[in-house]
């Protein structure tokens, strides 16, 4: 048990000094990097070994006669995980959702120190100290906080109502819903029930399982399957539509969301927002291809009033493309992430 | 013996005369759907000969004779929307919001007592039997109160729709007229079934005549589920209508109006949810006579009905997320826009909101259950890895309420590099949501069975053994959770959904099999001491009033989040609101009109509990029989 707990404590130790180096940008912040794709989980295990360092840390210090008092223990675990959010993710997270994780380890960490009678006991002791004021010290703290709390509620509220000169926070929906049905090119296309022409096997006929066995996985890495190179000229099928699809998108569809599809193309930081990542599970791995359809043909302007300003410049490509091109893009677009559309069989 | 079966068929058939009689307008008024459908067909055909006008159902796609006026094409104006100096739809919001909320009680309290008085019936320690059949007696009277409280705003409810949505509700009513005297009739059967079962009581207290009253409370939940099926129609009509065509015009088959795209998955997630609410609201209850009670013997008394409601609602609370996903997953299916809406678009931040409540509910549950264990010697063993479950359950928390749509600056869009992020995006969608729901429901059966065993120390011979079962049948389970989540990155959004299945199974079967193995290994078991009630912390109750502020607050967000999926329409694709107010809120807005709702609900609440404890104060003495902290708790207790 011991060995164990001196292990935890070590790691936590060793955490503790990259993440402070990181803070204080002595330590490269990519020292330990976070890769795209495995990040979610890779931050997930870091805060387990984290929470296991931790124990283990004030296990030791137990056992040495130097008890961290479970005041501070508290109250120290919770600015580690808001200087974690702030200085350890990258790309950064935004202040709406860092402030919702703080509030919410504020209430893990009362949850835990409040669990057991005796345990809330210990954490109210020191603040009770000061409100009690039996010693000089305590006494000091407490005229200090009396002066203190009032400046600091003060500058804060000064602060918030203070006029800024920012851009106002925006609520941008990711997804606007779709309408019933669209009209392209004269034609009217019911967007539960349509189907993508394309998607078909090598006998022509549609085949939603043929194509999917075909995609080439790569998101997350993956590696592109054998057989399945749509770039072969003697490809039939699927996979010929899928070359087209390719052909289209990087003749007009690439220098915005980028060669590998991430949203990074060349014209793209021109934009705020920049344009939408289709590598990334929430885009189109969450919707249907006749959605996709929609907005490929409707583009920016063609969006529903409700969720005003979606500030989207994608042009509405129906002016330039024929139904088939859109649907040939599609296709190639969730051939290249990896992903399937979403269909409801 | 001969006497004692003659009183028993004597009580049946007067059981039965009775519940014949209640149903009897109901069965002569169910003959008129049935002319209903037929009628108009005869009709038409007389008037025009072979001329029949039909029409094509919007949602089944039979063929019908159109027997309807279409829906109307509302104007802004006083004909179509009369208003006061003030916005319509904030006035029926509230009146509907009440409604519902006394509604939901007066459904849910019924069912408690229901479940109380079986439990009083059929546990063998008399004391504690008379400690449950009070329980139940006073649930009921607090119902009595809420239910004449429920009737009122009902008719508000109406008179609130007539004045203010003429066109409208004349539309609804004319789609639902076959059987909206049926509703009607419903509402005279419930009230006589309740008033005859809170008064017959006494009367039927003891033997045989305790089981006919036994079944007097089913047949009352019966009557008030089927209520409640009925108005749950409506609302699945104005969500995903069918039985009318394109223009809305009634195709003569009311079946296939009640029974739309929605109704079932509506149906199932209210019963839950009512259930989880009233456990709530009693909890919130018996916490504040807790906190204000002035000797040991109420606050044991309350800290056993505390925990009773909490059991029971949270029992119910429990398959409540599994139930809102099927009901989604109907929205997806039914019209991709609306559940894009949902959970994706405009209203997504709502859903952030609620999936923060949920995990609010569940943390409340847990941590009164941690508290609890303080009432319990020999429950220190268990308490130390308490830390190790907040752990769990807030990793879980926080995936669960990662946004998808996230609030943000544009410097701070432009410092993430666009609208994802590699972490929240994926936190952010269905696949981790669902492994962080089931880790946070797991978490609390493993807190449920440790509360369950606080001061037990099983005896059986294989108990070592058991544990060893217990704790990698659990480890198994968070480790299936966790990984379905991450591999349904790598396949299909549709597979992806089913995955949810063998999740759910996975947290049901920790809840079924482990509660099932643990009572097993816990009979006989060694007692470290008994349950010491009322000797809990001041905390634990806050946190039943917590987890019942959390219920109504939740309860009044998903209505409004289900309403404004319908966005301009009153009816969904068939009837259009023209009125000034057919826009969305803004979530401030909407967030304020529910806190309000919820503040009302809870002043309201107070009265009727007040009334309830007039009526108390009057009851005689026999009532207080059986102090909880006197009688030793058996396992049935837990």
């Amino acid at each position: 048990m011991k060995a164990l707990m001196s292990l935890g404590a070590l790691i936590g130790v060793a955490g503790l000094l990259l993440l402070g180096g990181m803070i204080f940008d002595v330590i490269p912040s990519n020292t330990v990097r976070l890769v795209e794709g495995y990040m979610p989980m890779q931050m997930l295990f870091e805060f387990a070994c984290f929470v296991a360092g931790f124990a283990g840390l004030s296990y030791m210090m137990s056992a040495m006669g130097m008890a961290l008092p479970r005041f501070w223990q508290g109250i120290g675990f919770w600015a580690f995980v808001l200087l974690y959010l702030k200085f350890r993710v990258y790309p950064p997270i935004p202040f709406s959702v860092r402030a919702m994780y703080g509030t919410v380890s504020l209430v893990a960490v009362f949850m835990w120190v409040s669990a057991s009678e005796e345990d809330w006991k210990k954490f109210k002791q020191p603040i009770m100290n000061v409100l009690d004021a039996q010693t000089g010290m305590n006494r000091l703290l407490r005229y200090a906080y009396l002066v203190i709390l009032p400046i600091l509620i003060g500058g804060f509220s000064y602060n918030v109502m203070m006029p800024k000169s920012e851009e106002p926070i925006e609520l941008r929906t990711v997804h606007p819903a779709p309408p019933a049905s669209t009209k392209v090119h004269g034609k009217t296309y019911t967007l539960q029930t349509s189907q993508n022409p394309y998607r078909v096997n090598q006998e022509g006929k549609y085949d939603q399982e043929y194509t999917n066995a075909n995609i080439v996985e790569q998101g997350m890495g993956r590696l592109m399957k054998p057989n399945a190179n749509p770039w072969d000229d003697k490809n039939q099928g699927y996979l010929k539509y899928v070359r087209e699809g390719g052909e289209i998108f990087f003749q007009n569809c690439h220098f915005c969301h980028g060669d590998n599809l991430n949203g990074r193309g060349l014209h793209a930081f021109a934009f705020n927002p920049i344009p939408a990542n289709f590598t990334d599970p929430g885009t189109i791995a969450q919707l249907q291809e006749t959605f996709i359809f929609w907005r490929v043909s409707k583009g920016g302007i063609g969006l529903p009033n409700e969720g005003f300003p979606w500030a989207s410049v994608m042009p509405p490509w129906e002016q330039h493309l024929t139904v088939d091109e859109i649907w040939k893009v599609i296709l190639f677009e969730y051939w290249h992430t990896g992903y399937y559309p979403r269909t409801w069989d | 013996m001969g006497l004692l079966t003659g009183k028993r068929v004597f009580s049946i058939m007067a059981l039965c005369m009775m519940v014949g009689l209640l149903l009897l307008p109901i069965v002569i008024a169910l003959p008129s759907p049935a002319i209903g459908e037929e009628a108009p067909a005869g009709d038409a055909a007389k008037k025009d000969g072979d001329k029949v006008e039909k029409g094509r159902d919007v949602y089944y796609k039979t063929e019908g004779i159109v027997v309807g006026a279409p829906a109307p094409k509302t104007t802004d104006g006083p004909k179509d929307y009369p208003r006061y100096n003030f916005e319509s739809r904030v006035l029926i919001w509230f009146a509907n919001q009440q409604h519902l909320y006394y509604g939901s009680f007066v459904l849910a309290v019924p069912i408690f007592c229901m479940i109380i008085e079986f439990m009083g019936v059929v546990t063998k320690d008399k004391a504690l039997a008379k400690r449950y059949d009070q329980l139940a007696y006073d649930f009921i009277k607090i119902s009595l109160t809420a239910y004449s409280l429920t009737a009122i705003l009902g008719g508000i409810l109406i008179f609130t729709f007539l004045t203010l949505y003429p066109a409208f509700f004349g539309y609804l009513s004319s789609i639902f007229r076959p059987v909206m005297h049926i509703y009607a009739l419903m509402f005279v059967a419930e009230s006589g079934t309740l008033y005859i079962y809170y008064y017959g009581w006494d009367k039927m207290k003891e033997g045989f005549l305790k089981w006919i009253h036994l079944s007097m409370s089913v047949v009352l939940n019966v009557i008030g589920t089927l209520l409640m099926f009925l108005a749950n129609s409506w609302i699945g009509f104005m969500m995903s209508p069918a039985g009318v065509d394109e223009q809305g015009r009634y195709l003569g088959n009311i079946w296939h109006v009640i029974h739309t795209a929605l109704w079932n998955p509506l149906n199932l997630h209210r019963i839950l949810g009512n259930m989880a609410f009233g456990g709530g609201v009693v909890a919130a209850y018996a916490a504040y006579k807790f906190l204000s009670a002035k000797t040991e013997e109420d606050r044991a008394h309350y800290d056993w009905m505390g925990y009773i409601a909490m059991a029971l609602g949270v029992a119910f609370l429990i398959p409540l997320p599994f139930a809102g996903y099927w009901l989604m997953r109907e929205v997806y299916a039914y019209r991709q826009q609306m559940g894009i809406t949902l959970m994706g678009g405009l209203l997504a931040w709502l859903f952030i909101i609620q999936a923060t409540m949920i995990g609010i509910l569940f943390l409340s549950t847990n941590y009164y259950l941690w508290q609890a264990m303080g009432r319990m010697r020999g429950a220190e063993k268990y308490q130390r890895y308490i830390k190790y479950l907040v752990f769990l359950l807030i990793c879980g928390f926080l995936v669960f309420i990662t946004p998808h749509t996230m609030v943000m600056s544009p410097a701070e869009l432009k410092a993430m590099g666009g609208q994802q992020h590699p972490v929240l995006g994926n936190f952010g969608v269905m696949s981790a949501k669902n492994g962080g729901i089931n880790v946070i429901i797991t978490t609390t059966v493993l807190s449920f069975i440790w509360y369950m065993r606080g001061n037990k120390v099983s005896t059986v011979s294989w108990a070592k053994f058991g544990n060893i079962f217990m704790g990698v049948f659990f480890a198994c389970a968070y480790i299936n959770i966790i990984w379905l989540a991450i591999y349904g990155y790598y396949i299909p959004a549709n597979v992806r959904v089913g995955l949810s299945v063998p999740q759910v199974a996975t947290t049901l079967s920790c809840l079924f099999f482990m509660f099932a193995l643990n009572t097993v290994m816990m009979k006989g078991a060694k007692q470290m001491g008994p349950i010491e009630w009322g000797k809990i912390s001041v905390r634990s109750q806050y946190a039943l009033i917590m987890l019942a502020t959390a219920f109504t607050w939740m309860m009044a967000l998903m209505g409004y989040i289900r309403s404004s999926v319908r966005l301009f329409w009153h009816v969904n694709e068939i009837m259009r609101d023209n009125s000034p107010w057919a826009y969305t809120h803004t979530v401030g807005f909407a967030a304020n009109m529910i806190s309000f709702n919820v503040l009302f609900f809870w002043i309201s609440i107070l009265f009727v509990f007040w009334m309830g404890s007039l009526a108390a104060k009057k009851a005689p003495v026999e009532a207080k029989a059986g102090i909880p902290g006197s009688v030793p708790q058996p396992a049935a207790s837990h």
